[in-house]
Parts: C-alpha cells; sequence; structure tokens
C-alpha cells in the first residue's frame, strides 16, 4: 500500500505540555519518512481461533450482569480509498460505568465490577464492520492537573491489513462536556480530527429495549490496497 | 485530496490487562529455527526508566518459522520496572540481509501517537547495503543497531529524547 504523508494538525502533538508525561517522552525530531516495502506490504495473519466466545460481548464475561448502562458500538474500518479492511484484528478496553479500570495500577475511589474486566477483541467482517455489546464508561480523574477528568472513552488497538496500517485510539461519546478540559482530546490540533474520534448515536443500531447503539467508522491510512493485502 | 484518516490517541497506563492475552500468546516461541534475543530498555528524555510502556513487534521474515505460534513472527511485550523488554526472534537462514530483524511498534502512556521503529544486529554484514539505513542519516543509524553482548543476546535501547534519540519512521 501507498501512506500518504499525514496533514499537519492531523495527528496529536507529540510533546503538548498541557498533557504533561508528553513532555519527556514525545520524540523531539520529526519521524524520518522511509520506504520499507515490508512494512505496508505485510502483516501478523490474526486467526479467527484468537477470538473467545464473550470477546465481544463485554456484558457477558461474568457470573453475572454489570451495573451500568448497556450499549452496542458498531462501525467499519476502511482504508483511505474507501476499500474495508476485513478480517482485521481489532482490541477494546475501558473502565467500567463507575470510572474504574480492572488495573492493579487504577488507584481511583470507586468500586470495580466483579461482572466486568472492560476488554475484548474481534475480526472485523469481509465488508470492515465490527460489532460489540459493552458498558457505557464513565469518566475518571487522572491526576495530570486539578480537576483532570477524563471523558468517557473506549480504547481502540487496531492492526489493519498490513503493519504500518497499526493504530491506537479512543472512541468518545456525543456532546461530552469535558472535551473542552481534556489535554489528551485537545492535544490534536485539527478540530475536523477531533470530531472524527467521537461516535455518534444510531437509533438504528439500537436494540429494542435492551441498548442503545453507537456508530464510530475508522479510516485507517493507505491507499491502493494489492488484493494480496486485502 | 483531504485525508479523512482516524487519528490517534494515547494507550494510557491501563492496557495491561486487556493486552496481556497477547503478550502471554507471544512469551515463548516454538520453532525449530536458532533463536536470538535483542533485549534493552526503554527511556524518557531525563534517561528515566519508562515502566509502562509497549514494545509490539512484527518480523516476516521469521513467521514462515513459526507456523506453531498463535501468531507466528509477533510479539508483545510490555515493559518492566526497570524499563526492559527481551524480544526473541527466530532467525532465517540468510546471513548478510541488511534487513532489520523485527519491525518494532512502541506504545506508553504520554506518547500521543505509537511509534514505529526497527532493529537490526550489528553483525549483519548487509548493514552497509541495507535499503533502509540507507535513508537514515548516518549518524543516527547507530540508534536502530543491536550491539552482541558477552551473552550472545543483542543489546538495543530505546530513548524517546535525546542525542541518542532513537530514529522513528513514517512509512510511505
Amino acid at each position: 500500500m501507498n501512506f500518504d504523508a499525514v496533514e499537519s494538525g492531523v495527528y496529536p502533538e507529540l510533546i503538548y505540555p498541557p498533557y504533561k508525561s508528553t513532555v519527556k517522552r514525545g520524540p523531539t525530531q520529526a519521524p524520518l519518512r522511509i520506504n520499507a516495502a515490508a512494512a505496508t506490504t505485510t502483516n501478523l495473519f490474526a486467526s479467527p481461533k484468537l477470538i473467545l466466545p464473550h470477546d465481544m460481548d463485554m456484558t457477558a464475561q461474568g457470573q453475572g450482569e454489570p451495573l451500568g448502562e448497556k450499549i452496542v458500538v458498531t462501525g467499519r474500518v476502511l482504508d483511505e480509498d474507501g476499500k474495508p479492511v476485513h478480517n482485521s484484528l481489532l482490541e477494546v478496553w475501558q473502565c467500567n460505568s463507575a470510572g474504574r479500570y480492572w488495573h492493579k495500577r487504577d488507584q481511583h475511589d470507586a468500586p470495580l465490577d466483579p461482572n466486568f474486566t472492560g476488554f475484548g477483541k474481534m475480526l472485523t467482517d469481509d465488508d470492515g464492520r465490527y460489532r460489540f455489546v459493552t458498558i457505557k464508561p464513565g469518566p475518571y480523574p487522572w491526576g495530570n492537573h486539578h480537576k483532570a477528568w477524563r471523558p468517557a472513552h473506549i480504547h481502540f488497538s487496531m492492526f489493519g491489513n498490513v503493519y504500518a496500517q497499526r493504530l491506537v485510539t479512543q472512541m468518545y461519546f456525543p456532546s461530552d462536556p469535558l472535551f473542552e478540559y481534556d489535554p489528551i482530546f485537545q492535544s490534536i490540533p485539527d478540530a475536523a480530527a477531533r470530531q472524527r474520534l467521537i461516535s455518534r448515536f444510531s437509533l438504528e443500531q439500537t436494540v429494542d429495549d435492551k441498548m442503545l447503539g453507537y456508530e464510530f467508522d475508522i479510516v485507517l491510512r493507505g491507499r491502493n490496497a494489492t488484493p494480496m493485502s486485502l | 485530496m483531504t485525508s479523512k484518516i482516524t487519528t490517534s490517541q494515547t494507550i494510557g497506563p491501563f492496557p495491561h490487562e486487556a493486552w496481556r492475552w497477547a503478550v502471554d500468546m507471544t512469551a515463548t516461541v516454538d520453532s525449530n529455527a536458532p533463536k536470538i534475543v535483542v533485549k534493552g530498555a526503554i527511556f524518557d528524555g531525563d534517561g528515566v526508566a519508562i515502566n509502562d510502556a509497549w514494545v509490539e513487534s512484527w518480523m516476516p521474515d521469521s513467521a514462515p518459522l513459526e507456523s506453531a505460534q498463535a501468531i507466528p513472527g509477533y510479539r508483545r511485550v510490555p515493559s518492566q520496572d526497570d524499563g526492559g523488554f527481551a524480544l526473541q526472534i527466530s532467525m532465517p537462514q540468510a546471513a548478510a540481509t541488511g534487513k532489520p530483524v523485527a519491525y518494532v511498534t512502541v506504545f506508553a502512556r504520554g506518547l500521543t501517537k505509537h511509534q514505529f521503529t526497527a532493529v537490526f544486529l550489528e553483525d549483519d554484514a548487509g548493514l552497509a547495503q541495507s535499503e533502509i539505513l540507507g535513508q537514515v542519516p548516518q549518524q543516527r543509524r547507530d540508534t536502530l543497531i543491536a550491539k552482541k553482548q558477552a551473552d550472545g543476546a543483542y543489546l538495543w535501547n530505546i530513548n524517546m529524547q535525546g542525542v541518542q534519540e532513537t530514529v522513528f519512521f513514517d512509512y510511505a
């Protein structure tokens, strides 16, 4: 595949002082643009056997029902030509409805839910579509500054169809009042690029009286996929 | 044409439980090929070890040798308290390849976008003809080359900043 240079402002700033831990961790030099055929033509093989029965229903991993608002999240993963990125591995993880992660280092004074770990994985289908059922995550404080609260989000990790398409990002929910105060969200200079991380409510995807639906489409970098990499 | 790509956000501090399955699945390597270990640590701009980073590697030339693996040619390793990580690599027979032994992706809290890099072995006789290294300014190539240690392992540190800042790539 071919990877066009990304327009200025679309990616977050690597060093963005309001997000304190970027200051010593973000590379100071611009990435070196190179040609490396293996990176743009090959990828790991994600076998369907990697996906476990409840990986796509994060409300069904415990002994009982988790607390909170059950939702379904779905969308399509496409490349820059609009072609589906299919049979591609996608991981998600998030905090629970109270804003607590299943993680030993999360010290937020909010309860864990014994019926909710907050992680799942799946493969996109032939149309590039993914779909998983979860609990709407809560906002949580993160200590970056006084009253630093993250807007509710779900982390996405995508492997694409070629190695260079790898992407980790966060999906947000519509109309979150915390967007303007969140340095992680605001580290992306381009307003349109920020907006593309916000899912949209979908009545069509809403399932009867069971759960509200959200749609989040993803465009990975790359054009001119060959049949081999599709 | 205006690109509508989905942008990146940091992995944050809390992926460990969600990402563990692939760590466990790639911790041991089942192949008949000779193996080497590339090990090192990841440091921030103050030289402080980053203890919540992630190192993934993709090894396209090793993948055919690892058909018994759940994910051939792939590893995922969380950095340890001292920033340390180790990658076990099945070595293809061809010598003097000039190719990286692993394409490496780095993630961390405080890293707003993952970084692509690659690691080469110092005793690869093909380095001078390497297509990739040939695109890297001479004075920075050393940051991509793992050095053989007395125990046979290869040492390769990742520096996010500083005079030894690792070369990170944008693949074209």
